[in-house]
């Protein structure tokens, strides 16, 4: 198959696949070391190991992806593999210049992302580490209460709750209850925040660590806190 | 001269005039014709959901019986356009339904739908036939299960590139047992998997079937079992191309997909494993149109897959075809019209295949009605442009895509400006342009003088300063897209053309150097023109007028600003400039 013939295309990436170290396209620069054995503790619901790689893929998430598609992100990249790769010329725009160019459809890029993992995977026909992707972007929807439209978010941009509920009270002008914040805000918000797991059942978000989470979202519902 | 003819005998000759343009021209030479031309008019197609509002175009066209609207700009397609920006087709589909009993079609892209209005559509229209969403989002398979269940007479339903939210698989169950006359499905873009009992039973029930297209859930061992129910079949996108199949599931495979005779179309291909593409063999000959670009096999099997083809008018590949495969391509398939070839690993700089400007400049020799290419490759040269350009005269549409940007041509690292300077010279009804690589000024030089019947140009990472824009705007008589984003155009060349804004559809400039008062000039200026900043980053009040703006999307309209506008939108209006910030 192509991808079996093709050459190693990055300098870095034998270096990345000896040495590894847990740095996810710069949004998870900030995390503090500890989440690396939690990252890893995840990568056991994923169908392969992730091994060292150069390559990602970007692109909107859809539920047939979340479901094949369980590490989120959290592969083992290198810095220098990472610095490898992007085009552009500020630092920070390293994520938005990869969700943008090239100038590919989403629908294409999600299936090359799964097809890249089907090779791995289901024929075995590829036993080299390269054809593994990391994912940039997990986009789910939100919904509120009385608003008819949902929004989607990238998830893999944000850090941690605080992250997501100031970027939800932003998108939908509302206070929404911290999940570990204070009881005075607590008791000030109209409305809390859910979320439906993989299992289909509604939880409250905040329920478990941040990472489990982003393992198990599908989709988040913003209700008001009376109905609850 | 129009009056020697009584209005039923006009309305009866305009009935033979199909395209818009022609239409419109009618509607314009006198009053009497303009009043008859309305009253006549079946099909509208609004390019821009912002340029009129849906009670104007209710008012004016009375009997309308297919509607096509398109919402997002362009770039939405690349994630360019922030979530939430807009293009809800609700306010239409409402004022539709209240106008237009009889209407049977609505086709749209890159819109907003909610259930709502596909519900909406289900029970407002008696003899609705025709739903097109592509590119849309919003809505899930309880919308879709709506429609199933209550437009009787559907012919076509077409969910191309779709988001759809997947609730269940069991809205195909919807469709009545006595509904026979679907005609063409696509649900290709669903992501859970759909009742399969109820999709072979639809499949069985409607004898006009003639296109389908499943989506990747679909297994490749039940495929036989459909196509035998509908040997009819023109296009078929498969399921998943692999499977554990026993040695009697695929001669049953091979017997059912010969059965289909007049198959013309073939996509799909999720997954494929080359040891069953043998199946397609004998349909080869017949196919005019082949999608393999969710194929990611090697060039050798989809060049032998491909020789076999010599009717293929339109061919989507991976890159995997690799160099040695066009050139296969070249010398089996005369007849090719159109060609696009997509990145395996499009964030891959270094290239994991050998693809290379010459597997275009192969086929540019090779197939001589060529006329619409999408290439995507890692290096180019001003000696291949030039090649292809020579050999290529009918080209109207190319879009090149170099995944470096600013790549400069691989042999002599010039910039690429007389590569396309050559496309654009050569290729007289060019239609489309892409650009990509380095770009100076210079380039837009050529397109302003020689693209004359231009109408879409996309432009990244190219250009030195206000010229290269100014040469567009200035020299592009036909342009009614513009696309640009990263370049360094700013004020000057915009303000200097603001009057051409007018006579196109929308320019769009994200990450260019327009400033905020700029922009607010514009729209004082120009009272015809929505000037719309769109900024992630707060109200650009908040910043210098000096400093450029994120995105800028702008575009000509009869309806005034839109009020659906989320708050990283800001329209530039009269009132907006007048005051002080």
């Amino acid at each position: 198959m192509g991808r079996a013939s093709a050459k190693d295309s990055s300098p870095s990436s034998s270096s990345s696949s000896s040495s590894p170290s847990l740095v996810d396209n710069s949004k998870h620069k900030n995390h503090p070391r500890t989440s690396l054995s939690f990252a890893s503790s995840v990568c056991r619901y994923s169908s392969c190991n992730s091994g060292g790689s150069s390559s990602t893929r970007a692109g909107r998430t859809r539920r047939g992806d979340l479901n094949t598609d369980l590490r989120l992100g959290l592969s083992i990249v290198s810095p220098d593999a990472q610095k490898d790769n992007w085009i552009g010329p500020s630092v920070s725009k390293q994520r938005e210049q990869r969700q943008d160019w090239p100038p590919i459809k989403s629908l294409l890029r999600t299936t090359l992302a799964v097809a890249g993992k089907a090779d791995t995977n289901v024929h075995n026909v590829h036993n080299n580490d390269n054809s593994d992707r990391t994912r940039t972007s997990l986009f789910v929807k939100v919904y509120m209460e009385g608003v008819p439209i949902g929004r989607k978010l990238d998830l893999l941009t944000l850090h941690n709750y605080d992250d997501l509920i100031s970027t939800l009270a932003h998108m939908f002008t509302t206070s929404i209850t911290c999940p570990n914040g204070d009881r005075a805000d607590h008791a000030k918000s109209l409305h809390v925040l859910t979320y439906e797991d993989r299992e289909g059942d509604w939880m409250m978000v905040g329920d478990v660590p941040w990472e489990m989470f982003m393992t198990t979202v599908k989709r988040l519902k913003i209700t008001r806190a009376d109905r609850c | 001269m129009a009056y020697s003819f009584p209005e039923e005998v006009l309305e009866h000759v305009f009935s033979f005039i199909g395209s818009d343009r022609d239409r419109n021209a009618v509607s314009l030479v006198c009053k009497s014709w303009y009043e008859i031309e309305r009253w006549c008019r079946r099909r509208v197609f609004v390019g821009n959901c912002y340029a009129v509002s849906p009670a104007a175009v209710v008012r004016r066209f009375p009997d309308v019986r297919s509607v096509e609207l398109k919402g997002k700009p362009h770039f939405a397609d690349f994630n360019l356009v922030p979530e939430g920006w807009g293009g809800y087709v609700s306010p239409w589909i409402t004022t539709l339904a209240r106008a237009y009993p009889w209407l049977e079609e609505i086709r749209l892209k890159r819109m907003v739908v909610t259930d709502e209005s596909l519900e909406l559509i289900a029970r407002s229209f008696k003899n609705f036939k025709v739903l097109v969403l592509s590119s849309c989002e919003g809505f899930s398979t309880d919308g879709l299960a709506a429609v199933a269940a209550n437009c009787r007479n559907l012919r076509e339903l077409d969910l191309r590139e779709s988001e759809v939210e997947d609730m269940s698989g069991h809205w195909l169950s919807h469709f009545p047992d006595s509904y026979t006359s679907l005609v063409s499905l696509n649900i290709s873009c669903l992501g859970s998997e759909v009742s399969f009992s109820a999709l072979e039973r639809l499949v069985s029930r409607c004898p006009d079937l003639r296109s389908l297209r499943l989506n990747r859930t679909v297994p490749l061992d039940r495929l036989a079992n459909l196509l035998r129910r509908a040997p009819q079949l023109a296009e078929l996108g498969t399921g998943v191309y692999s499977a554990e199949l026993r040695s009697d599931d695929f001669s049953n495979l091979v017997g059912a997909l010969a059965g289909c005779r007049e198959l013309r179309s073939l996509s799909g291909f999720w997954d494929v494993v080359p040891a069953y593409l043998p199946a397609v063999y004998p349909l080869c000959s017949g196919l005019t149109s082949l999608n393999l670009s969710y194929a990611t096999i090697q060039s050798s099997e989809l060049t032998k897959l491909i020789s076999q083809c010599h009717s293929l008018q339109r061919l989507w590949v991976l890159d995997y075809i690799e160099d040695s495969g066009l050139e296969a391509l070249a010398a089996c398939c005369k007849d090719l019209r159109e060609l696009r070839v997509f990145p395996s690993e499009p964030f891959n700089r270094e290239g994991n295949v050998s693809l290379t400007e010459q597997g275009l400049v192969s086929v540019s020799e090779g197939c001589s009605k060529l006329q619409s290419v999408l290439y995507f490759c890692r290096q180019m040269s001003n000696a291949a442009l030039l090649t292809i350009a020579r050999n290529r005269p009918n080209m109207t549409r190319f879009r090149l895509c170099i995944i470096e940007p600013r790549c400069p041509d691989y042999i002599t690292h010039e910039p690429l400006d007389t590569g396309f300077g050559a496309i654009v010279q050569h290729c007289k009804d060019l239609q489309r342009l892409s650009l990509s690589g380095l770009l100076t000024d210079r380039v837009f030089e050529y397109i302003g003088t020689y693209a004359k019947k231009l109408e879409m140009l996309s432009v990244a990472f190219a250009g030195d300063s206000d010229l290269g824009l100014h040469h567009v705007l200035s020299g592009c008589d036909s342009l009614r897209k513009l696309e640009i984003r990263d370049c360094p155009f700013g004020d000057k060349a915009l303000l200097a053309n603001a009057a051409k804004l007018e006579t196109m559809r929308s320019l769009w400039m994200s990450s260019c150097s327009v400033s905020f008062g700029a922009c607010k000039l514009l729209g004082q200026k120009m009272p015809r023109l929505n000037v719309e900043v769109i900024d992630e980053r707060g109200h650009p009040d908040s910043r210098p007028e000096s400093c450029p703006v994120e995105k800028l999307y702008i575009y000509r309209t009869v309806a005034g600003p839109r009020f659906d506008m989320p708050d990283f939108v800001w329209t530039m209006d009269e009132d907006s400039a007048l005051r002080p910030s």
